[in-house]
């Protein structure tokens, strides 16, 4: 496929994340801090976020098979997670950590579980996304980096 | 025209909102004076996003995962313009690390961040000598006026 139309769907499928609700501007601040001496900046924060998440995501589930459940423990966790989600800008991913809160809060351990399956399930349609999306960004060939221009 | 900066990506297209293309303060500068910075926090995604977005601004930062190291470090001597402290810290939370911190004497401004803001996190947090809490991601519009403050 054409270099100019790969960037093209690129650019596409990057204002869909926005438009989506996906992604919010901080993941334009990850953006920001790419440059000549961090080429792969963004890439590299967001394969970290997946593979910290993982072990955060196992140590909830194995947190949410207690009975009864220890919401403490279970907020502690959700604080690392939110706190890494919000960092990246994955703005659904960081609905469902402050969703699971609250019932956590409150106590509700059907909730915390309903809206865990939710959370996970946002987690992996978001990483499906990117990882296609660094991918095209691959094979489109090295882009000049973000570039802020003043009117 | 204005200081107004338009933030556009590779692809030609404008980024985000309103607000992010508002950020008349979004031009990079670098800091005129040699300014440090350490960042704690247990999360890795945050220690480096934090670390890189202050070393962008030409601020020398280091970034540790315990809130027993940044007290080790202090100990030992390391001095830092700036201190962002995260609250929920295993063994000793950032209300405690920054109490210790204090307690040695440190003068730096000490920033309490958190993923789920909290105002009795908060009240415990400037009690114990922080200046300032906010809540997750550490953006611009924070970021900015305390490292020009911290430089003048």
């Amino acid at each position: 496929m054409e270099r100019n139309q790969m960037r093209r769907q690129l650019a596409l499928m990057r204002q869909s994340f926005f438009d989506q609700g996906f992604l919010d501007e901080q993941f334009i601040q990850l953006e920001e801090l790419q440059d000549d001496a961090n080429p792969n900046f963004v890439e590299e924060v967001v394969t970290l976020y997946y593979r910290d998440s993982s072990r955060l995501i196992l140590n909830i589930d194995q947190a949410l098979e207690r009975n009864p459940l220890d919401f403490n423990k279970l907020d502690n966790y959700m604080h690392q997670f939110k706190g890494s989600s919000t960092s990246i800008g994955a703005k659904k991913v960081k609905a469902e950590c402050t969703q699971f809160r609250e019932y956590c809060k409150a106590g509700n351990s059907e909730g915390c579980m309903r809206t865990f399956q939710q959370l996970k399930k946002e987690y992996a349609i978001l990483k499906r996304k990117l990882e296609a999306y660094f991918q095209q960004a691959r094979q489109a060939g090295p882009l000049e980096t973000a570039c802020r221009s003043r009117n | 025209m204005g200081a107004e900066v338009d933030h556009v990506s590779p692809m030609g297209m404008s980024g985000g909102s309103a607000e992010v293309n508002d950020k008349s303060e979004g031009l990079r500068f670098s800091c005129k004076n040699k300014l440090t910075a350490l960042v704690v926090d247990n999360g890795g995604v945050c220690r480096v996003i934090q670390t890189a977005l202050l070393r962008s601004y030409g601020v020398e930062t280091e970034a540790v995962e315990t809130g027993e190291a940044a007290v080790e470090l202090i100990a030992s001597g390391a001095t830092f313009n700036l201190i962002i402290i995260e609250m929920l810290l295993p063994v000793l939370n950032g209300p405690e690390t920054a109490r210790q911190i204090r307690a040695m004497g440190a003068q730096s401004k000490i920033l309490g961040i958190t993923a789920f803001f909290d105002e009795r996190d908060q009240q415990e947090f400037l009690a114990a000598g922080a200046d300032e809490f906010i809540e997750k991601p550490l953006s611009l519009e924070i970021v900015i006026p305390i490292i020009r403050e911290l430089d003048n």
